[in-house]
């Protein structure tokens, strides 16, 4: 059975993203895995408060948390979901978990407008070299 | 064996540093005798504040060796002892780095007091100001600190750092060039650094650190959806409340960095927009957490600085964030009204609900346990030990190390936990302020402030407080309450019928509350767009913009009013 591996945090644009991957997903009769990536880049400019391991135990928390329901969203559509957090740069966990479950896909959602962490030629990019890297195919929904 | 020395000796540490401290704060007793009598006087600048580190010397001729010389204290005061033959002529010759030279000739009698063993009083001389380089460098440099910080180019503590080297680069190289480019040097410059500040932050941090696994934060957010029973518009202002409590307890950064994962929880699970909690728990936390002493960073600057209490703060500053926490739980409801009065909205699916239950566990209950006895010991002794002059700063010191030696956490992860980059972000803050203050920036914007005020009191209430909270939202706050104290200090001397401090208290509403004016008002606002973000909900700065600044004008005025109450109608 196919695997793809969706990277997604939670937010309207992702869901939208879930939405498309679950689609692609019953389509071609595959399994996905949720992936969500823990950084903790923004303590940098700021007053730190809390120890960033404790900070990110608890983004650890919050994305289990946004793929149980990306998890459930997907089984309401009779697709079958499973979901894995891991800290660290999105392009190295994308690498790693993509590998370890030789999935056979890595999808991630179209930047949403403006407000969005990334642009998509920054996508494109890392889509390029994912592919490069690990001969995984990628897809921008 | 290893663990046990780095125990103690972290013990000991913080045990001397409490004792340096509750020492120094009360003062030398000692008072040596004069061996012969003493031509005395207070060297002060136009705005009659005492002119510490001047140079007087007592002479009889112009180009000749001085007969006695002294420093002058931080009072401004000095005491030159006379020698015993004394010439017909004698004049005392003051200078100081960024003062205009004066010279000050005693009279005939004054000389032959001084002869019949009488000490000689001078009186009061005042200095006027210089304006050098010096000057102008140390306000360059002012500036671009704040400008890197604004903007995010450096690290708060590397551009405060880069401040502080520039300062002793330009004074140590360039004075040999120039005598005038000198601001000041190493010693006058940690005089300057507030150590009560440091060690308040330091003591909190580490009590912080034990409190920030426990998990407490994320069981009194569930309990605030328990107690709301999912109606979204009782479970706002529960969270903003408990947020507000939390803040003014610990501090804003923490208590939004483990409020803000749970509460984004919460609000998927109840299916609805997680900034229509977000916002208002982030506004609660810069608005309550001015009602104590610990509760942000300018409190614990201003109270340092004017010898404002835990309790003063407390009684001065609390019904007035009550005021402003009512008016911001309305507005936060109407604002986000369609939120909370969709229909539908609320209801929570089993599974998450089981998820968001797992979540809330207290997961160290000893730990918690004493953390709450030594932290109950800890307020107790910030309430009531002004009344044997322990300083905040010694029972943070106390109670983190009461705390250390019960739980005996790993030793090595607590070190860790204390913030080292905050701390030396406030010591070459206070040394960067310090330069500004040398050369006579702060007396020259501190003179135009009291130009514009007069002797009005209640303008001065309004211009510090409004100057302050707008101020507060492009600027870092932070360094703006440390360069505005002496500012305020010199207010508070001239202004009629500001004794009581208010202005201090302005000072604090406007910084703090300033703060919910844009995303980089408050180190809080940061790190909850920071965490938003890492769950697909952005917090744009012209959203945070559009519901912060009305919330800034509504909170700030209502505060204003109770002040307003507090110091002038109640005061009588």
């Amino acid at each position: 059975m196919k695997k793809i591996l969706c990277a997604t945090r939670g937010g309207e644009a992702s869901i939208r993203t879930q939405d498309a991957v679950i689609a692609m997903a019953k389509k071609e009769g595959a399994t996905i895995v949720f992936l969500y990536v823990v950084d903790v880049e923004f303590l940098r400019l700021t007053a730190r408060g809390v120890r960033p391991d404790v900070v990110a135990t608890e983004l650890e928390r919050m994305g289990e948390f946004l793929l149980a329901m990306a998890v459930e969203r997907a089984a309401a559509q009779g697709v079958e979901a499973d979901m894995i957090v891991r800290r660290g740069p999105l392009t190295q966990a994308l690498e790693e978990v993509g590998q370890q479950l030789g999935a056979d896909a890595v999808a991630f959602g179209r930047p949403a407008g403006v407000d969005s962490s990334f642009s998509l030629s920054d996508l494109e990019k890392l889509a390029a070299r994912i592919e490069e890297d690990t001969g995984i195919e990628t897809y921008i929904l | 064996m290893r663990r046990w020395i780095r125990t103690w000796g972290l013990f000991a540490f913080l045990l001397s540093a409490s004792l340096i401290l509750a020492f120094a704060s009360r003062g030398s007793r000692a008072q040596e005798q004069p061996p012969s009598p003493l031509v005395t006087g207070t060297i002060q600048d136009s705005q009659d504040q005492p002119v510490e580190g001047a140079t007087v010397q007592l002479g009889a001729e112009a180009e000749g060796e001085a007969l006695a010389e002294a420093v002058t204290q931080s009072n401004g005061r000095y005491a030159l002892p006379a020698p015993q033959d004394l010439p017909d002529n004698l004049f005392v010759q003051i200078s100081r780095a960024h003062f205009e030279e004066d010279v000050v000739a005693l009279s005939a009698a004054d000389i032959q007091n001084l002869r019949n063993g009488e000490s000689v009083v001078v009186g009061i001389t005042t200095l006027p100001r210089r304006i050098t380089p010096a000057f102008w460098i140390a306000a360059l440099i002012f500036v671009a600190m704040l400008v890197l910080i604004a903007t995010g180019t450096l690290h708060n503590t590397l551009a405060a750092l880069l401040g502080a080297s520039l300062v002793f680069f330009v004074s140590y190289l360039g004075e040999p060039l120039m005598e005038d480019l000198f601001i000041f040097g190493f010693d006058r410059a940690l005089q300057y650094v507030d150590w009560n500040v440091i060690f308040l932050i330091m003591g909190m941090m580490i009590v912080i650190a034990v409190v920030e696994r426990t998990g407490i934060f994320q069981w009194l957010a569930y309990m605030a959806y328990r107690l709301s029973g999912g109606r979204l518009w009782l479970l706002l202002p529960i969270l903003m409340i408990v947020t507000g409590v939390a803040s003014a307890l610990l501090d804003n950064v923490t208590t939004m960095l483990l409020m803000t994962p749970i509460t984004i929880q919460i609000s998927l699970a109840l299916g609805i927009n997680p900034l229509a909690l977000l916002m208002p728990e982030v506004m609660a936390s810069n608005v309550v957490g001015i009602s104590t002493l610990i509760g942000t960073p300018t409190n614990i600057l201003i109270g340092s600085f004017a010898d404002i209490s835990f309790n003063d703060f407390l009684v001065n500053l609390t019904p007035g964030v009550v005021l402003a926490m009512i008016g911001l739980v309305l507005y936060s409801e109407f604002v986000y009204r369609k939120e909370i009065l969709a229909p539908g909205k609320g209801e929570i699916s089993p599974l998450l609900l089981e998820k968001l239950e797992e979540r809330a566990q207290i997961t160290q209950p000893g730990h918690l346990r004493k953390a709450a006895v030594v932290g109950t010991g800890m307020i107790l002794l910030f309430v009531f030990g002004e009344r044997i002059h322990l300083l905040p700063a010694v029972t943070a010191i106390m109670g983190a190390t009461a705390l250390l030696v019960w739980i005996r956490p790993d030793i090595e992860e607590m070190i860790e936990a204390v913030d080292w980059t905050t701390l030396v972000f406030f010591i070459t803050l206070f040394i960067v302020v310090g330069g500004i203050q040398e050369v006579g920036l702060i007396s020259l914007v501190a003179t135009g402030i009291g130009d514009l005020v007069g002797e009005n009191l209640i303008l001065a209430m309004f211009v510090v407080t409004w100057f302050s909270a707008v101020l507060s939202t492009v600027i870092a706050n932070i360094p703006f309450t440390a360069a505005m104290l002496p500012v305020v200090g010199y207010l508070t001397a001239t202004i009629p019928g500001a004794g009581n401090k208010v202005l201090f208290y302005c000072l604090s509403v406007g910084s703090a509350m300033g703060g919910n004016g844009s995303l980089i008002g408050a180190s809080a606002n940061m790190v909850t767009a920071g965490i938003a973000e890492r769950a697909g909900q952005p917090i744009t700065y012209l959203y945070f913009i559009k519901k912060g600044f009305p919330a800034l004008i509504l909170t700030v005025a209502l505060a204003m009013v109770w002040l307003l109450i507090r110091f002038l109608v109640l005061a009588g």
